[in-house]
């Protein structure tokens, strides 16, 4: 359930609802991290639920020691009002059989917020590709058919790649075919359940090897930024080869891949 | 619990892999308990001793079970536990650190000022304790959590001394009496777990 930070709940209606799945990589998350902390969006309040696995830190965007000794929890959310943006970030993996019953309490609270779409981030086993998807682009978008025409129309536009479907059953020759989103966690679930609760989504998804994934999510949310525009790009930047696009990475990526090295290993 | 008197007034009893046994009805106090005590001078101060690994599918109903029938009003939690050195990360080498040492967890209501530093990004705490302080934070209760990082597998009379400046603090010094001499009444609590564990005599 949603618990605001403040005394009052805040309003969502209009709002663009953003969010991760824990997928392959963890790929969502990190985007989802990278927009906030580029952003600077503020904490709102928590979504707590028995459906992930608990844990707590220290305030992963700190900037300054002022802002460091904020505790954050599993799954919290941040909001950006001059830019009608709300986003979820979901810090731990799933109960087991719990993945579902989430999925259904917090679309069932977005909808219930009046929020304008949702926009989940993704991604999915590269290993999967066939042929085609080998060669084409990495990136791929998922959309349910109760998006707004305009949404529709702009997306179609941007001349993307809509996600394949692929046999059901892979080994059988004859088998149906459906979206598999492979490695991909609960985006198939959440994108059943926004379609059988009528809610406006977009799915955007890479297909990513598991490894040091920053890359990846840089990817992910230029892709998204292609489409959202929520930064634009920085024409003033002094070196040529650095990003057109200023994407400010969280101070709790620190250590990603483990602590310092003792000095008698070399 | 040597300052003073307490008395059992519950427990949470419950079992998972983790536990020493397979009998699920007959269990006993050291395999699957969570034994809860309150202060006979002071029943508003509660105590709970968990000799159990509570498992994440587990966690959610004990906090229910727990904290729900306990008024949210007024009440604050200190939360005491271990970790292995190894899950510190810092950009030293861990083999580098003097261990054991002491880091705190807070809600953002609570307002004392902790008595070791903070845990720094990126380090985060799961399990029970990241459960508890995860209730207190939503629910805007004061709560602390002191993490003691060690590199030993068996209690031992150094990483709990590691917890004594907890022991001054403003909420825990009304429960302590002789501070100076509790590494004494640590040595004796602690030989007689020794005794019992030395399984080379």
């Amino acid at each position: 359930m949603f618990v605001p930070c403040g005394d009052s709940v805040p309003d969502l209606a209009g709002f663009t609802f953003l969010m991760p799945a824990v997928s392959v990589g963890n790929v969502g998350q990190l985007a989802i991290d990278l927009i906030i902390s580029t952003l600077n969006m503020c904490k709102i309040g928590y979504f707590y639920t028995d459906c992930l696995v608990p844990m707590v830190g220290n305030n992963p965007y700190a900037t300054a020691e002022e802002n460091s000794t904020e505790l954050s929890i599993n799954a919290e959310v941040y909001s950006l009002p001059s830019k009608k943006l709300v986003a979820l970030q979901l810090r731990s993996i799933f109960i087991k059989y719990k993945s579902k019953p989430f999925c259904e309490k917090l679309l069932s609270w977005v909808k219930s917020s009046n929020c304008a779409k949702v926009i989940v981030l993704s991604s999915s086993h590269s290993y999967h590709r066939n042929d085609l998807q080998l060669r084409s682009t990495p990136f791929r978008y998922l959309l349910t058919p109760f998006l707004q025409k305009t949404v529709q129309n702009k997306i179609k536009s941007l001349n993307w790649e809509e996600m394949e479907k692929s046999p059901c059953i892979p080994e059988v020759d004859d088998s149906e075919f459906c979206i598999r989103i492979p490695g991909g966690g609960i985006t198939k679930t959440l994108y059943d359940e926004g379609c059988s609760k009528e809610i406006p989504m977009v799915v955007l998804l890479k297909f990513v090897s598991e490894g040091d994934n920053i890359p990846d999510a840089l990817g992910l949310v230029e892709y998204l930024n292609e489409w959202l525009q929520i930064i634009k790009p920085c024409l003033q930047c002094d070196d040529p080869t650095a990003s057109a696009l200023q994407w400010k990475m969280p101070s709790s990526w620190r250590l990603l891949f483990g602590s310092g090295l003792p000095p008698a290993l070399f | 619990m040597n300052s003073g008197v307490w008395e059992e007034v519950g427990c949470a009893k419950l079992w998972n892999e983790w536990c020493r046994t397979t009998d699920t009805v007959h269990l006993s106090p050291t395999d699957a308990f969570c034994v809860f005590y309150h202060l006979k001078s002071n029943p508003s101060v509660l105590l709970c001793q968990c000799s159990c690994y509570v498992a994440e599918d587990q966690q959610y109903q004990w906090l229910d079970k727990v904290f729900g029938s306990c008024p949210r009003k007024n009440m604050q939690v200190t939360v005491l536990t271990c970790r292995h050195v190894t899950d510190y990360k810092t950009a030293e080498s861990t083999s580098s650190l003097h261990s054991p040492f002491l880091k705190a967890l807070k809600t953002e209501n609570f307002k004392e000022p902790p008595c070791c530093s903070l845990l720094e990004q990126p380090n985060i705490v799961h399990d029970l304790p990241a459960a508890v302080l995860s209730y207190c934070q939503v629910w805007k209760i004061p709560a602390i959590l002191y993490l003691c990082y060690t590199d030993v597998m068996k209690l031992d009379l150094i990483t709990v001394g590691a917890f004594k400046p907890v022991l001054s603090s403003r909420s825990l010094k009304g429960l302590v009496k002789n501070i100076p001499q509790s590494t004494e009444i640590l040595k004796k609590l602690m030989t007689t777990n020794e005794i019992q564990s030395n399984i080379y005599t």
